[in-house]
């Protein structure tokens, strides 16, 4: 197996050459951090990724999760990894000082999150799950609650998960059946949640639970929705009637448990609230719009791991020879010379490269929308923040399938066996497309909500960020072509937004929605262009004041030409099918099928 | 107690390694650093002492002012303070001068215990610590894989072919450690945070009262090269006097091996 799971000079590129993590200490909530305090945290989380997480990917997706007598018991070493990051302080590294965290930006936390989903997401996700009920209770618990559960969750003495889905009632919220009533200064739940990560296991005392349920005589939909917070075992230690119904047998993340859990099978199960009344699915989408970003980490990481996995196999197994050789007793060359295994691999390259220089920008922009104190630059973060998120969850993770199945492809029949981790990381990335509402409705909140948001504000704010990035490119000769293939991009998808716009105002909702998805990939091509551009604008800056570091930066310059030339035209394609008004499947009927 | 861990920032031994021209030194630019790694066994085992019996931990290093990156890894596992070694004349030192500089460090510091890793993983001298012992007269038990204090003793397990022996030292003492002997831990975060207001006291080899004509290796590098990557055999024929006439010409001749 590889040992090496990202590349870290790439990492330490993105964080201070183009986001320039350090300037965030300017901001007095991160004015104890410096370049030290992040290194030291990169290298320690590295360490812990590939010494700790990374030798139990294989083993825990092999034993998979416990489930007896209504309990989970997760694999072997499972413990032992939650015990290395509660000491180590990786359930709160972003969290206030006041919570037991340590305010380091989300920009470095993101990426030490993506190291660790690099090296074992299933694991991991148990440590995320508690941290973000934390954040949560931080954001809306009142200072009661916040004493009660915060440091507790931050420690990684609770676990914590967050429970939305039903079993009838998914991707449609607003048609959850739990319920809560008020009793005595706390309130009495009753329902069935499904699919909940990290929903129960045996790593920590207690396990606190935010859960959507509605009221007596809430409004119907997602108006009437309030959220709970329930924990396994109430503060007294009672036993708080949160039954483990079951758990998932998945195609990935198997050492993950995905658990059903009853609430108030004995009617003794209490909730309170959090937040105000009928106001928790807002709620939750302060929790939710962060976790679709992760889950593009999550993705991206996995990609990043086979990635890194195929390009060691491609460059020691040894098959055929080059295409121009014409004798057969010539040594057989290492596959990574062969045109169609570069092809594959660079492919992977610059879809993980471009994305995670996607995510990490989606990082510092939460930073500046959570420690700035200028409103406009507040402002602004939050605009691009929201018009991003749907790319980060839905391209990140539709792409990493997409990037993994090349890794596979790169290992040829061995790929197809368990024996070598890609397989596993193909299964392991599947669900990246689905939870955290599935890829079709990111597309539906991109195109139908997120841009004509405020008279497309947001859409103009990213505009405006993509056309200063390629003014700066094309004063660098050998980025003009690039520059142009980006703003030839930003050009399309402008006229293609116009052009939907006019069938949305027509009052074709149908047919607005029915391009959604292909609409989302043609607007990621131009997302992710533009993080190309920007990176191979530092890239090339630097070899022009005459780096050292060549290879590496002519590797950053060539991986965004390709993008430019390879990925950008099948964008600019589907502004074709975009343009053309094609409503096969709104027609087509269901008899037809 | 004061305990001093001597610790040296290497290379990473997965980096790629080149000779620079000159053929005398090795390229540093595109080289990751690290604690060597023996050294964070010894700077575990100091904290564990620490954690056990109560002891001040100062890391004591010599080389430039990036070596401060590897300290503050030491003092983000737990270590109290570092003292660093540095300026001029330190960059030319062989393992000798590089002793007297350490065992002046040390005995400035007044530590009672002094721990460093069995060798450095760069040049594998091994002679460091041992000659700081020499320098300062104190007892020395070199690859020691199990560590105990007994009032005013310590009591170390030594790892010899096929076995080990237990020794008593009396304290003063320098104790070089071997891998085996703990897990050491990770940097915690909120360590790393505290780890930024710990000091690192820097000495000059005047400060110590040394000079770098004293200290000069009296050795002289002639030059450095990389392991040969690809290998060769010679299959040499003929009756065994022949043959081992002929390999010793090939050793002398073409390997210069002898």
């Amino acid at each position: 197996m590889s040992d090496r799971l990202a590349d870290m000079r790439h990492i330490r590129f993105l964080l201070y050459e183009i986001f320039d993590v350090e300037s965030l200490t300017q901001y007095e909530h991160f004015a104890d951090h410096s370049k030290e305090t992040f290194e030291m945290a990169l290298e320690t989380g590295y360490k812990l990724a590939r010494e700790v997480f990374w030798p139990a990917y294989q083993p825990f997706d092999r034993e998979g999760i416990h489930f007896k007598d209504g309990h989970v018991t997760t694999p072997a070493g499972m413990k032992e990894i939650w015990k290395q990051c509660k000491e180590g302080g990786w359930f709160a590294p972003g969290a206030d000082y006041d919570y037991g965290g340590q305010q380091f930006p989300h920009l470095l936390t993101a990426t030490t999150s993506y190291l660790f989903n690099c090296a074992n997401t299933s694991a991991y996700m148990y440590v995320g799950s508690a941290a973000g009920a934390a954040l949560l209770i931080e954001k809306y618990g009142t200072d009661e609650q916040k004493a009660e559960y915060l440091e507790k969750l931050y420690s990684g003495t609770w676990g914590g998960t967050m429970c939305l889905t039903e079993p009838q009632a998914g991707s449609s919220l607003g048609d959850i059946t739990t319920t809560a009533v008020p009793e005595n200064g706390h309130f009495k739940i009753r329902g069935v949640k499904r699919f909940i990560s990290s929903g129960d296991h045996d790593l920590a005392e207690n396990i606190v639970h935010p859960v959507l349920a509605k009221l007596p005589g809430a409004p119907p939909g997602v108006k009437g929705i309030s959220l709970f917070l329930v924990p396994k075992y109430r503060l007294d230690g009672t036993y708080n009637d949160v039954a483990t119904a079951g758990v998932e047998h998945k195609l990935g993340l198997r050492a993950q448990a995905t658990a059903t859990l009853n609430f108030g099978e004995k009617d003794d199960c209490h909730g309170w609230l959090l937040g105000a009344e009928n106001r928790g699915l807002e709620c939750m989408f302060a929790l939710m719009n962060g976790a679709r970003i992760h889950t593009g980490i999550q993705a991206v990481a996995g990609a990043s791991a086979a990635y890194q996995c195929a390009l060691q196999y491609t460059q020691e197994r040894l098959q055929g020879r080059s295409v121009s050789s014409k004798d057969p007793s010539a040594e057989q060359a290492a596959i990574i010379k062969h045109p169609d295994v570069r092809r594959m691999l660079l492919h992977q390259k610059a879809f993980v490269e471009g994305n995670l220089s996607l995510l990490l920008f989606t990082a510092k922009l939460s930073d500046i929308r959570h420690a700035s104190t200028d409103e406009a630059e507040q402002q602004r973060a939050h605009l691009l923040l929201e018009i991003l998120t749907p790319i980060a969850k839905a391209h990140c993770s539709d792409g990493a399938f997409e990037s993994i199945r090349l890794a596979l492809q790169c290992y040829g029949g061995a790929g197809f066996c368990e024996e070598f981790p890609v397989a596993q990381m193909l299964r392991d990335n599947k669900v990246y497309s689905i939870y955290e509402g599935t890829n079709g409705i990111q597309a539906m909140d991109l195109l139908g909500r997120k841009v004509p948001m405020n008279g497309g504000e947001a859409l103009r704010a990213l505009i405006q960020e993509i056309s200063e990035t390629i003014d700066a490119a094309r004063k660098l000769e050998p980025l003009k072509e690039m520059a142009q293939s980006v703003e030839d991009i930003q050009n399309t998808v402008a006229e293609v937004t116009m052009h939907l716009g006019a069938i949305g105002m027509s009052g074709d909702r149908e047919m607005y929605i029915c391009n959604a998805s292909d609409y989302l990939d043609m607007f990621s091509a131009m997302v992710i262009g533009w993080q190309h551009l920007q990176m191979a604008t530092a890239a090339q800056k630097a070899l022009d004041a005459g780096s050292d570091d060549k290879d590496f930066y002519t590797g950053v310059v060539k991986t965004a030409s390709y993008y430019c030339r390879r990925s950008i035209p099948k964008a600019l394609a589907i502004a074709t099918i975009l343009k053309s008004n094609e409503r096969t499947a709104l027609d087509y009927e269901e008899a037809w099928f | 107690m004061k305990i001093a861990v001597l610790i040296k920032r290497v290379p990473d031994t997965a980096s790629v390694f080149a000779i620079n021209p000159d053929q005398k030194s090795v390229a540093t630019d595109k080289l990751k650093f690290v604690m060597s790694p023996y050294d964070e066994h010894a700077v575990e085992e100091a904290i564990k002492l620490k954690e056990a019996n109560g002891a001040d931990v100062v890391v004591v290093s010599l080389g430039p002012d990036s070596a401060k990156e590897v300290m503050r890894t030491a003092l983000a596992m737990g270590a109290d303070e570092g003292l660093l070694v540095t300026g001029a004349g330190t960059d030319s030192l062989t393992s000798k001068g590089v002793a007297e500089a350490l065992a002046a460090a040390v005995k400035s510091i007044g530590a009672e215990l002094v721990f460093a890793g069995k060798q450095a993983v760069d040049d594998d001298a091994s002679q460091v610590a041992e000659r700081v012992a020499e320098l300062l007269e104190m007892a020395h038990a070199s690859v020691v894989t199990k560590f105990e204090l007994n009032g005013g003793t310590a009591v170390v397990n030594r790892e010899i072919e096929g076995g080990s022996y237990t020794l008593e030292l009396p304290l003063p003492a320098v104790i070089t450690i071997e891998k085996g002997i703990n897990t050491p831990r990770y940097p915690t975060l909120p360590n790393i945070m505290k780890a930024k207001k710990k000091p690192i006291a820097e000495k000059s080899l005047a400060d110590l009262g040394l000079s770098a004509e004293a200290l000069a290796p009296g050795v002289v590098l002639e030059s450095l090269s990389l392991p040969r990557q690809n290998r060769r055999n010679h299959i040499i024929d003929g009756d065994t006097p022949a043959r081992v006439n002929e390999l010793i010409r090939l050793l002398k001749e073409e390997e210069k091996a002898l």
